[in-house]
């Protein structure tokens, strides 16, 4: 365990392990080349980094900030985190008084609109101006989830980046590095489930690796499974097959062991079983009806009934659907 | 410096285009004296050069420019404050102004009262207004549309976007492909802008742009509108994840499909997707009675799957019509306000009740108050 004194960028290991330079970066190769011509060039456009959550895009951001300003970073570099500060406000008084100013060190500040996406259409049409405004002061870098939904005019005013989720091969070496590191072990069926989990989101990959450090120095597959506290979706569809069959009572052992070897609860059943349901090899519009089922039963876990019952009531619901 | 900043235009010839739109602007301001409409709205695309052609003449003709833009605060108060001293005649000596309204599309519904001020600036002025949109159709503009010169500027073509881009090429002593030069123009689709940043992307740190540098290049995208999810899910079968890309509330997704379902669908179809609109609005109501936020998951599961599967086959939309229950609901609200008011002071008249003199007043109607 850590000592208790170790300041919090140590503590969380996505802070510790989060990349300091362009060369440390896994994956995004394309990207990082063109970043570094950028930096050492000390000049850029502005740029839209857009991608999945734990691609890399804050941490390019910060690289370019702190090769930029070296120690004094901080002082010109401005983060703001749209899903948090998503009015017009922000922009049109927050982001202009600090692209106002001049750089401390280094030929221009950086304002790091993190999630834009998550701003408002007017907040994003009061940007248009400002990012061209401060041009000599200023250079914006904004990231997103979905491209789509941002305006087209700032699109305009970026360059556009697209970020791709980390290969399993880059997420088994950082995996790799960090048990080094920290002195941990980890079985190959471990690291192959915390990939499939994360979907190539190193945070969640980092965050799931430090939980199970901190339980065991020999991390299984089991024990991963039991920080994410997820059903796997092969198994939820396993277990609805069977019930659509018919089978209320195989299915409903399937669901009870289920639940008590990972410590699910019913809401973290329900929600696996409403998003399994859309893979499910059946009609569409039997989906739908499924679905519809789901959410009555998720409403009535969260009145607070009877986990167990409601879920059993469910299979029984499904056991007769297909007539 | 920025490239769109280095190759911004500093004369009118330095506008790539856009010809007749240089030539109006140029007369109207030329003879503003004698024009009875004291305003240009300037309208097109966006990237086309619209700002940058007015401060391209204020430059050469020496203007100073008084600029209200979207990322200013834009009420009544603001410009009467900021316009207002603007628009009156100056001395023979003082530099000629010109006031640049950018981004009217930009008005928010914080920016109160801001366009009817405009209007009245509009008539008082002395100097000349120059005002700039890249949506023309917005409806909130029509009244302004009557008080202004229209002169559009239009989307450029591949060839000027390319020769902008040679020019830019040869002045930083950069040798590119031809074709790449090309593609470029092409993926920025009249956006001259867009196009000048994309070569300041590929160009840094090199000398030489060939095409294998262009597989770097990302595409911009088209946003996604209301509109355009909407028409997903009353065309499609399947419509699923499609609210993650739109940037609109679910409020506002609700009243669009309710607008619009009864156009296309029927009978059968129409119950049921009513019925999936009916089991979303319920959950809505759930998630604000229980704050259990994973409800949202079924509100927008019925919203999309659920009435994209409430036909039996693709259709064919053709347009898609704006929301007018808000406003009717508002209208509503706003004549039985006035009914009540009334209602009380008959009551009062005529020592009922206000509800029975609320019944009342139907009878009553044809009587002028």
């Amino acid at each position: 365990m850590v000592k208790k004194e170790a300041p919090l960028e140590l503590i969380l290991w996505n802070e510790k392990y989060r990349p300091k330079t362009f060369d440390e970066v896994v994956g995004q190769k394309e990207i990082v080349s063109r970043l570094k011509a950028f930096v050492s060039a000390k000049n850029m456009p502005h740029l839209l980094f857009s991608g999945p959550p734990g691609s890399g895009k804050t941490t390019l951001a910060l690289i370019i900030a702190k090769k930029l300003f070296g120690e004094r970073w901080r002082e010109n570099f401005l983060e703001l985190n749209a899903s948090d500060e998503r009015g017009i406000n922000v922009i049109r008084e927050k982001v202009k008084d600090f692209a106002r100013t001049k750089a401390f060190a280094g030929p221009f500040k950086i304002i790091f609109l993190d999630e834009s996406d998550a701003l408002t259409r007017e907040a994003q049409q009061a940007l248009r101006r400002t990012m061209e405004m401060f041009t000599a002061t200023c250079r914006f870098i904004l990231s997103c989830n979905a491209i789509s939904k941002i305006i087209e005019p700032i699109q305009s005013r970026c360059v556009v980046f697209r970020f791709k989720p980390i290969d399993k091969k880059d997420v088994e070496s950082v995996i790799k590095r960090i048990a080094k590191k920290e002195k941990f072990k980890i079985s190959q069926k471990a690291i192959d489930f915390i990939y499939e989990v994360s979907k190539g989101d190193l945070r969640r990959v980092i965050n799931i690796l430090q939980s199970c450090a901190a339980i065991t120095s020999n991390i299984e597959e089991k024990t991963v499974r039991s920080i994410v506290a997820e059903a796997s979706p092969e198994e939820i569809k396993k277990i609805l097959t069977l019930a659509l069959k018919g089978n209320f009572l195989g299915a409903r052992k399937m669901l009870f062991d289920l639940m008590l070897s990972e410590g699910l609860s019913g809401l973290d059943v329900i929600k696996a079983i409403s998003s399994a349901v859309l893979e499910l090899d059946i009609k569409e519009e039997k989906k739908i009806l499924i679905v519809d089922k789901c959410g009555e039963i998720e409403f009535r876990l969260s009145e607070g009934s009877d986990e167990f019952l409601q879920l059993e009531a469910f299979l029984a619901w499904l056991a007769i659907l297909k007539s | 410096m920025m490239w769109t900043e280095k190759y911004k235009p500093k004369k009118i010839s330095d506008v790539v285009d856009q010809e007749r739109a240089k030539k109006s602007l140029l007369y109207f301001l030329s003879n503003f004296k004698k024009q009875r409409k004291k305003a240009v709205l300037l309208h097109g695309p966006y990237g086309v050069g619209k700002t940058s052609l007015v401060y391209a003449i204020a430059n050469q003709f020496n203007y100073e420019i008084i600029e209200l833009n979207a990322s200013h605060f834009r009420d009544k108060k603001k410009l009467q404050s900021i316009l207002g001293e603007a628009i009156k005649q100056k001395s023979l000596f003082a530099k000629q102004k010109l006031i640049l309204f950018d981004e009217l599309e930009g008005i928010t519904k914080d920016d109160r009262g801001c366009l009817e001020e405009l209007l009245k600036l509009i008539e008082k002025t002395t100097q000349p207004i120059i005002l700039v949109t890249s949506n023309i159709e917005d409806d909130r503009l029509r009244k302004l549309k009557r008080k202004c010169l229209l002169i559009e500027l239009e989307k450029l073509s591949d060839e000027s976007i390319v020769k902008l881009l040679k020019e830019i090429c040869r002045k930083e002593k950069i040798k590119a492909d031809e074709k790449v030069l090309e593609e470029i123009a092409r993926s920025c689709d009249g956006d001259a802008r867009a196009a000048i940043n994309d070569l300041q992307f590929l160009a840094a740190g090199r000398k030489e742009i060939n095409k294998e540098a262009l597989k770097a290049l990302s595409k911009r995208e088209k946003e996604r509108t209301v509109e355009d999810a909407i028409k997903q899910i009353l065309e499609e079968r399947d419509a699923l994840g499609i609210l993650q890309n739109v940037n609109a509330n679910i409020d506002e997704i609700f009243l669009w499909l309710d607008e619009n379902i009864g156009y296309f669908y029927r009978g059968y179809e129409l119950e049921k997707a009513y019925e999936m609109l009916s089991k979303a609005d319920i959950f809505k109501a759930r998630i604000t009675r229980q704050q259990h936020w994973r409800f949202l998951f079924y509100v927008s599961f019925f919203l999309t799957q659920g009435v994209a599967l409430a036909k039996k086959e693709k259709k064919k939309v053709v347009e898609i019509r704006k929301p007018l229950k808000a406003l009717k609901i508002w209208m509503i609200k706003q004549k039985q306000a006035k009914r009540i008011e009334l209602a009380e002071k008959i009551a009062s008249l005529m020592h009922c009740s206000k509800k029975t003199a609320y019944k009342e007043l139907f009878f009553m109607r044809f009587l002028k108050f």
